[in-house]
């Protein structure tokens, strides 16, 4: 009896749960692109970018209707930041939208998912009128899969001129030595892979990708224990400060005189220091006898087609009008963005600008990002935080042990 | 003089028992320190002229301001708080009723119900909330998209409260602790079983229903992973803690972060009303009323 | 007791067998009306004037084959392959594109094959159901007795067959959205679901057991990684659940001491700390203190010390400062539920014990703690292992840091689970991690469901009180 009661439940329950299945299933039909869609007249796109970005986005996008006479557009925007894109996707690539902002590094994941539409229309135009740099950044495998947007996600150094000369700012050693007279810090958050990166891609060390698809590491070499040698130099003086980026922005003016990071925190401080405020390239900093110039990593920001998309000609137009100097030029305007279009780069607004000037000289030393796996990450922090805490014990070993965590796949 | 020893224990007893009191609301007070500071500092960074999220070697701010709360609620271009904070509560209200609606059922069912399965329901229910959760999110954002519903407010209230069912073991405890007694009473009035759980069971649960509701209630204010892989690009459907988060990034934290602390004390204001509303029943205790009656 | 014990597979499996015997038992004594049930579900119900019931089984039966028909055919076909068709693509010298004709999505598949399976199961029992109900209204046709009134069935079930009402829409809801995910879940651990095999551009497809395999023979560095974390996680999930419920309970009793005043008061500063989202406090406490926050400002200024504490980036301390703020957090939870329960002790036990000459600290220990273990051992139970995952206290505290290179890929303070994220997140081996996932659930299951039936089998639950 109770049995029966059960089932009568179950089937009314099938009978209220089943037709919104069915309505979805037919609702569901194939992804495919249909090359009719070159000459619809109505066009249907919908975009993603940041909260920040979304007021520029929309007249971006109601210009890009007006200069394409003949066809009538409608716009949908979502809200998903360049960090988060790759999330968003990879979890459903179906509901991503038409053209979305993302952020280079995670344009391998995206790529190798087939998540991204091969960019070949336009091309070359696209790579003439782009920074280099910026291409490789947006390609993969010699595929563009990106509209270089931004070439600002990178890092330099912000240094107060009433504590630094120009010149003492050239060397890290000459810093160091300023800040203990000055009684003042210098700021770098080691514990992070990003930053820590720069000393070690500076002594020559580097990282790519094995034929088998797993991370190349070669910071156990013997110009990885040089530079593991300045960290542990740099980290154990009493100038050395470290934490997250509100501690740089708190204390930068006041304890603190100097620090690496990026074009991000460039308002702040100019709000804070006035005419006090310089940037520069990264410093130098000895190791073994020499002085070696820090590199670092140098991101960029793009903008994607969804490989799923229906209108991959329209979406494409889009793109391309999303990321051409105009609208670059634009950014920089309006939120300050530094621009990866060569034309846009070269105005003399973006020229005067010290935060974007630092990056561009940074820039020559700067490494793509796009062949660090996220195997990288982690223990390149734990190597980071062993130097923070002044890990006493053999250099080679921690390095060899970081190594070994990097390029080693977790299963296997 | 033997008046007084005869009182004479009674008297130590209750000096004892005064000491005894001093000494526990000494270490209450002490407890309540602790447990206030925090937000109390957090209340006054909510307050704090300052930006940033960090003060460069002191603690207490150096100025004072409203501007924080005003910007929470009127800066809305880029952070629409008051429309996150209603979209909060809708779904905290009612995920707050299904889910105590369904942990009453639940816990009734298996407490004072005698039917088949009812071992292996409760060894099922047991073992099903073991798995880490955060691998099933994908698959139920799924399931919401199916249905049609993914990106909507009904969404998160489906998802906070259809498991729901699955705590109930608390609840259950208290129901168990109430003497049969009294239900067999009742049958033998001519009452259902239904009744018996409307009219005699639930009045006397208040404390833990009272319970089931806070942490209900308070889930939507918490979640952030699964909310945000629900409401995707989907920014008129934020909720506060997904809202908050944003603050903290990268090129937010430092204007936004005192701004960030006075969101969070406005999210605990709904919580804080709801718990000094429902005080009452804690007081009621269940042996002070019904069953001693 | 009806209650018999009825657990495990015996318990699952003879209502099934029970079905077909059934089943088999309608088709052999029904008449024409009844065998036709068979067929057109409802049939017998509708031709003996059961209208209600009738329709909604043709109805479920209806629904039913259009779903396989139009959608879950799609999908089932392919579960013993998970998708064979990669993308392919077409060059467009005109538009200067390639053309993209989507491929199978493994992943959907899976999943929709697994909702598809359950209905089916859900249409199985429906089908039984009308087997039986066409042959009970066969057989109250014959007996002239007439068909239960709606009025009565609905009667019945807010009395004898309430337990039926109370948790059809909870268990719809479980089955829903914890049992279906929690399957999709385990199966991804048979497949190869990893880095190199996401969708939509790749497919994945079954391996086995390969992936178990795989883990056993880890190598040194990730199995030293797994027991250290393992070790954690138990002492970290011991302090967690018991511990902090001991001190709640302490807590509640000394608010609820007669004598003591303002009770709302003491409860309501406590439950503040609640009412604050516990992200919010966490990253709080985390800006408190780290190595220059307000903590170690304060005690550099009292000059208590002269080096900031690294109250996060010392792994032990880092330790320690996780328990302490999980109380911080916890105790209030305890409090609250110990409230209910110890105001529900009746007043008679402690008076009695009083009488026997039994101190404030022999109550607790003989009356008060065996009662709220009594009644709270199935909770504690859940909460040991909710703690094991408990994957926000961490990931906001600490996220596992302060890392270290004597773990792969983790620190100090990450729990297994926050490790298993953080594989997933940057390797995105969906399968690596559904098989640690497995096996954490099976050692969780077998010592939960052990303790859980060993306190509440052996015992009557009403003897208490």
């Amino acid at each position: 009896m109770g049995k029966r009661i059960l089932s009568r439940a179950l089937a009314t329950a099938a009978a209220v749960l089943l037709p919104a299945f069915l309505l979805a299933a037919c609702g569901g039909a194939g992804y495919d692109a249909d090359r009719d869609s070159v000459h619809s007249a109505n066009v249907a796109l919908r975009v993603w970018g940041p909260q920040e970005e979304q007021a520029n986005l929309r007249e971006m996008c109601e210009a890009f209707a007006d200069a394409n006479p003949g066809r009538s557009y409608s716009f949908e925007y979502g809200v998903v930041s360049e960090a988060d894109a790759r999330d968003r996707i990879m979890e459903d690539p179906a509901a991503a939208a038409d053209v979305f902002m993302y952020s280079n590094d995670h344009l391998r994941a995206l790529a190798e998912a087939e998540a991204l539409y091969e960019i070949t229309r336009n091309k070359d135009d696209i790579e003439a009128r782009n920074l280099p740099a910026s291409i490789d950044s947006a390609s993969f495998e010699g595929r563009l899969y990106g509209y270089p947007m931004t070439a600002d996600n990178g890092y330099f150094l912000y240094y107060d001129n009433s504590v630094f000369s120009a010149e003492d700012a050239l060397s890290l050693d000459r810093m160091v030595e300023v800040a203990v007279a000055a009684g003042k810090k210098i700021f770098m958050d080691v514990s992070n892979g990003w930053y820590i990166a720069g000393f070690f891609l500076g002594a020559g060390c580097s990282l790519s990708i094995g034929e088998d698809g797993g991370q190349i590491c070669d910071f156990n070499s013997a110009d990885g224990l040089k530079a593991a040698e300045a960290i542990r130099a740099f980290t154990s003086s009493p100038v050395f400060m470290t934490g997250d980026d509100p501690v740089f922005q708190g204390g930068m003016g006041a304890s603190i005189a100097a620090g690496v990071s990026g074009t991000w925190n460039a308002e702040i401080f100019r709000e804070k220091l006035g005419d006090r405020l310089s940037a520069t390239k990264l410093p130098s900093f000895s190791a073994g006898g020499e002085e070696i110039q820090m590199a670092s990593f140098g991101g960029y920001k793009l903008v994607g087609v969804s490989s799923l998309t229906k209108l991959p000609t329209h979406a494409m137009d889009l793109a391309d009008w999303l990321t051409n100097e105009e609208n670059q030029a634009r950014r920089f305007e309006t939120r300050g963005l530094g621009p990866s279009n060569i034309a846009a780069a070269e105005r003399p607004s973006v020229k005067a600008d010290i935060a974007l000037a630092a990056l561009a000289e940074q820039n020559v030393y700067a490494h793509p990002q796009n062949d660090v796996l996220n195997s990288f990450w982690t223990p390149a922090e734990s190597f980071g935080l062993a130097m923070e805490n002044n890990a006493g014990g053999d250099l080679q070993a921690l390095l060899d042990t970081m190594v070994a965590q990097i390029v080693a796949p977790p299963s296997g | 003089m033997t008046k007084q020893l005869g009182i004479g224990p009674g008297g130590g007893m209750k000096a004892r028992a005064r000491a005894a009191n001093t000494a526990i609301y000494i270490a209450l007070a002490v407890l309540a320190a602790i447990w206030i500071t925090p937000i109390a500092y957090l209340a006054i960074s909510s307050f704090r002229a300052e930006k940033g999220a960090f003060l460069d070697g002191y603690v207490m701010p150096k100025g004072y301001t409203l501007g924080n709360y005003v910007r929470l609620f009127t800066d809305t271009a880029q952070f629409d708080y008051p429309r996150w904070f209603t979209n909060t509560l809708i779904v905290a209200v009612f995920s707050c009723i299904i889910s105590t609606a369904f942990v009453l059922m639940v816990a009734y069912a298996l407490s004072r119900l005698r039917f088949r399965m009812r071992r292996p329901i409760m060894n099922i229910a047991l073992v099903m909330g073991m798995f880490p959760g955060f691998m099933a999110i994908i698959a139920i954002y799924h399931l919401i998209k199916i249905i049609g519903l993914d990106k909507s407010l009904v969404a998160l209230v489906l998802v906070y409260s259809a498991g729901a069912g699955l705590g109930y073991y608390i609840m259950k405890g208290f129901f168990d602790t109430i003497p049969r007694a009294l239900d067999e009473a009742a049958i033998i009035d001519g009452a259902s079983r239904f009744r018996i759980f409307w009219q005699i069971t639930i009045p006397m649960s208040r404390p833990i229903i009272t319970y089931t509701a806070l942490t209900a209630f308070m889930a939507p204010w918490v979640d952030f992973i699964l909310a945000s892989v629900i409401m995707k690009d989907n920014y008129q459907n934020y909720t506060v803690a997904l809202g908050l988060f944003r603050m903290l990034e990268r090129e937010n934290i430092y204007s936004w972060y005192t701004v960030f602390c006075a969101g969070a004390v406005v999210a605990a204001i709904p919580i804080a009303i709801l718990f000094v509303i429902m005080q009452k029943n804690y007081v009621e205790g269940v042996t002070g009323g019904a069953v001693k009656g | 007791m009806q209650d018999r014990k009825k657990t495990g597979a015996a318990g699952f499996f003879r209502p099934i067998g029970a079905l077909f015997s059934a089943a088999g038992e309608a088709f052999a004594h029904g008449d024409w009306k009844t065998r036709l049930s068979f067929l057109v579900m409802g049939f017998g119900c509708l031709a003996r004037r059961r209208f209600v019931k009738g329709l909604l089984y043709l109805a479920s039966e209806i629904l039913f084959i259009l779903y396989i028909a139009l959608f879950g055919s799609r999908y089932l076909k392919d579960l013993g392959t998970l998708g064979t068709v990669t993308r392919s693509q077409v060059w467009d010298g005109e538009e200067q594109i390639y053309w993209y004709v989507q491929g199978d999505n493994s992943m959907l598949i899976l999943l929709y094959s697994v909702l598809s399976i359950f209905f089916i199961a859900i249409f199985a029992a429906a089908y039984f159901a009308n087997i039986r109900s066409a042959y009970e209204a066969q057989a109250e046709d014959a007996a002239g007795r007439p068909a239960p009134g709606m009025r009565d069935a609905a009667a019945s079930l807010l009395d004898r067959k309430l337990h039926t009402t109370l948790l059809a829409l909870p268990t719809l809801g479980v089955f829903a959205f914890t049992l279906l995910p929690v399957i999709f879940m385990i199966l991804m651990a048979f497949t190869n679901f990893d880095r190199a095999h996401q969708p939509p551009g790749n497919l994945f497809t079954w391996v086995g057991l390969q992936n178990f395999l795989d883990i056993f023979w880890m190598n040194p560095g990730k199995s030293k990684t797994f027991y250290h974390l393992l070790g954690w996680t138990v002492i970290w999930a011991v302090f967690a659940t018991f511990v902090n419920y001991l001190l709640g309970m302490v807590l509640a009793l000394m608010i609820n001491k007669k004598g003591i005043r303002f009770k709302a008061f003491w409860r309501t500063i406590f439950v503040l700390s609640i009412a604050v989202p516990a992200f919010v406090t966490l990253l709080l406490m985390r800006q408190i203190l780290q190595d220059q926050g307000a903590a170690n400002v304060i005690l550099q200024q009292l000059g208590l010390v002269s080096q900031p504490v690294h109250f996060l980036t010392d792994g032990f301390l880092a330790k320690i400062s996780v328990i302490l703020v999980n109380y911080w957090i916890g105790i209030p939870y305890s409090m609250l539920i110990t409230t209910g329960i110890l105001m529900n002790i009746p007043a008679d036990i402690y008076e009695s014990a009083r009488i026997d000459g039994a101190g404030p600290l022999k109550q607790f220990t003989a009356i008060t703690l065996p009662y709220m273990l009594f009644i709270t051992t199935p909770y504690l139970i859940t909460q040991f292992i909710a703690n094991i995952n408990n994957f926000n206290a961490i990931y906001f505290l600490t996220s596992g840091g302060p890392l270290s290179l004597d773990y792969y890929q983790a620190g100090e303070t990450d729990l297994l689970v926050t490790w298993l994220y953080k594989l997933t997140v940057s390797f995105q081996d969906y399968n690596l991690a559904s098989t640690i996932g497995i096996l954490l659930f099976v050692v969780c299951s077998v010592v939960s469901l052990v303790t859980f039936n060993i306190t509440m089998g052996g015992r009557k639950e009403e003897t208490f009180a």
